[in-house]
């Protein structure tokens, strides 16, 4: 945190925030741009990547990365929904298990990492395609929705489970979705663990250089599993908010998420070689993405043409977030 | 390592889970059904190009259920995983074991035609679903028409909103056939009237997306009369878009594909006016399997009716399209 504001790298976050918010307020689509809902609606639709990308910056600045979090937001929608939607568990027994199987996945890249020691990169890839299979699996290929098969091969339909309906939902007048509260909760908390705990400041410690860490007496292993199972528990809130959002369980939903995840952390200005960065760069990155995607909605932007702008927005931010280096 | 080669090698990863994520259901099962001990037991096999789509899904859930009805009929279902050669081998297999017919749903046209030819010309009836090949080496093409279904979309909108409206249409990848014919026949139906596509997105058959696409149509337009989405999630997406900003009841949804448990569901509760059918012709495939074993000559082409479910008839199981 302090660190990323003495090298001014959260100006140049701003910078390229400002630079989408600009291009909304020109291309504002009518007017649309300047409504209410349009801000509300960004956010909320931020908000799934948001809850990915805290789990992924902890990682990232430990030095590594989680390319498992969008199969694991899968598994977990998949599991939950099933949970909810057709065994009619309870929330207080479900969502608990929903996120420990989060914590689960992500202790399983974790220890991947720490003990045969395989890189990052290729630990949580394995991971990423496991629980996608794992996924398809558990829902049967299927999506794990409200008509539920009866052993006869018919379907009955039962009801969205009040929980969905109750993260779905909007609070303070219809002005805040509650799965931006949930982002903002897992922001707080992922920036308190990283800014104010000893944890915190061995990530960074362990992300700069892992050998200094390791002489001056920090458990490396610990500080790293600990990276990935919040990356994983992350993954694991987003799939329920996902699920929630889409009354389902889809093995195939999150696919590309992680990349999105890291886009926003790049984008923010945390470094992909680890030790440096931070939260409120992540949120940056985050409110950067999520009004890009909001205004080429609103202006019904072709596909293809979304595809290069998007491309070419990630480079110049990127670009913008170097210079310090040079 | 810099963040380019990190993005770089990212991306590798991306594609190395559009390639090996795609398993949904183990290769290779089969579904046999309990035979008298002299009949000739007759081995079909189905070649799948994925069975990540819940369409793909019930077209598998169609021939297995159309084939458990005949005594003498064992059916070798594979997932070719999307995978256009892994497809390939798969149809060389079957020829390899000598099954005593195909059928193939095949993921594309060109590399697949000398695949399926080969089989072809090897003696074994070939029945190729929903995607045709090049050229005329199999026995039968069974597919439905999206321009024809869209067309029927537009007309019924057309109907049901007196002649005129404000319409929001959710496509399909605009880069696949069905998303590119539901669009052009949507619009063929619609001509003539005072319809009006006031916005148009590329949803990519996705329901989050049709769901994010929808918000901003809400945003934008003061009032819809109707949303035409490609597929029954993507109808379902903007419908809770509409719902989220209590407009649900403002308009109609319009959907496409009538899954029994998705589009005929949501029609059923009242959530879509209505939903087309395209038929999965599996049922069909395995009625000229039998002809074929039979001996009897089959047509070239067949080319499913579809049915339009809405809530007046959703009951009754649909009608028939002219």
């Amino acid at each position: 945190m302090k660190d990323a504001f003495r090298h001014g790298a959260a100006a140049r976050a701003l910078a390229a925030l400002v630079i989408v918010l600009l291009l909304g307020v020109i291309f504002n689509a009518d007017g649309a741009f300047f409504k209410l809902t349009t801000h509300r609606d960004a956010l909320r639709q931020a908000s799934v990547y948001g809850i990915l990308a805290c789990g992924m910056t902890l990682v990232i600045i430990s030095g590594g990365i989680d390319l498992a979090v969008g199969s694991v937001l899968a598994l977990v929608a998949v599991f939950v929904s099933k949970m909810t939607i057709w065994w009619g568990w309870s929330p207080w027994l479900s969502v608990p298990t929903a996120l420990a199987a989060g914590a689960v996945c992500g202790l399983a890249s974790g220890l991947l990492v720490v003990y045969p020691r395989l890189q990052p990169f290729i630990a949580t890839l394995a991971m990423m395609v496991f629980a996608r299979g794992l996924a398809k699996t558990l829902s049967g290929g299927v999506k794990v929705a409200t008509a539920v098969p009866q052993p006869d091969g018919s379907f009955e339909f039962v009801d969205v489970p009040a929980v969905f309906r109750g993260i779905d939902s909007r609070v303070l007048g219809d002005n805040l979705s509650v799965v931006t509260i949930i982002l903002a909760v897992c922001v707080a908390v992922s920036w308190w663990a990283l800014a104010k705990t000893v944890w915190g400041r061995n990530v960074y410690a362990v992300g700069g250089n892992e050998q200094a860490a390791y002489v001056s007496g920090i458990s490396v292993v610990r500080t790293k599993l600990v990276a990935y199972i919040a990356s994983g528990f992350f993954a694991a809130v987003a799939g329920i908010c996902q699920a929630a959002q889409e009354q389902q369980g889809d093995p195939e939903a999150g696919v590309g998420y992680e990349l999105t995840a890291i886009a926003i952390v790049v984008i923010g200005g945390t470094s992909l070689m680890g030790g440096q960065g931070s939260l409120a760069l992540t949120v940056f990155g985050m409110l950067t993405i999520g009004y890009l995607e909001k205004m080429l909605s609103l202006n019904a932007v072709p596909e293809a043409m979304r595809l290069m702008l998007t491309g070419a927005i990630i480079v110049i931010a990127v670009m913008m977030q170097r210079r310090r280096q040079l | 390592m810099n963040w380019e080669v990190w993005l770089g090698t990212a991306a590798v990863g991306a594609i190395a889970m559009g390639c090996s994520g795609g398993s949904s259901s183990p290769e290779g099962g089969t579904s046999t059904s309990n035979a008298a001990p002299n009949d000739k037991i007759y081995t079909i096999g189905m070649s799948q190009c994925n069975r990540g789509e819940p369409w793909r899904v019930q077209m598998d859930a169609d021939i297995k259920a159309a084939a458990g009805e005949h005594l003498n009929l064992k059916v070798i279902f594979k997932d070719a995983q999307n995978d256009t050669l892994k497809q390939r081998s798969q149809i060389e297999e079957f020829i390899t074991q000598k099954v005593d017919a195909i059928i193939v749903s095949p993921k594309e046209s060109q590399p697949l035609t000398e695949p399926i030819a080969k089989a072809y010309e090897a003696g074994i009836p070939v029945i190729v679903l929903d995607r045709a090949v090049i050229g005329d080496k199999y026995t039968c093409f069974i597919g439905a028409d999206n321009v024809k279904i869209g067309r029927a979309a537009g007309e019924w909108l057309k109907n049901a909103l007196g002649g005129k409206g404000t319409v929001v249409e959710l496509k399909g990848l605009q880069t696949s056939q069905p998303g590119i014919d539901r669009n052009k026949g949507f619009r063929e139906g619609i001509a003539g009237s005072d319809i009006k596509v006031a916005f148009e997105a590329d949803m990519k058959w996705l329901e989050p997306d049709a769901r994010k696409e929808m918000e901003s149509a809400l945003t934008r337009l003061p009032k819809i009369d109707a949303v035409y989405a490609h597929n029954d999630p993507g109808a379902h997406g903007a419908y809770l878009a509409a719902k989220a900003a209590g407009r649900d009841k403002e308009m109609l949804f319009v959907g496409i594909d009538a899954l029994p448990h998705e589009g005929v569901m949501y029609v059923k509760n009242g959530l879509l006016a209505s939903t087309f059918q395209y038929p999965t012709g599996g049922k069909e495939a395995i009625e000229v399997v039998l002809k074929v074993l039979k001996g009897e000559t089959v047509e070239k082409t067949i080319t499913l009716g579809s049915r339009v479910f809405t809530k007046d008839n959703v009951d009754a199981g649909g009608e028939a399209l002219p």
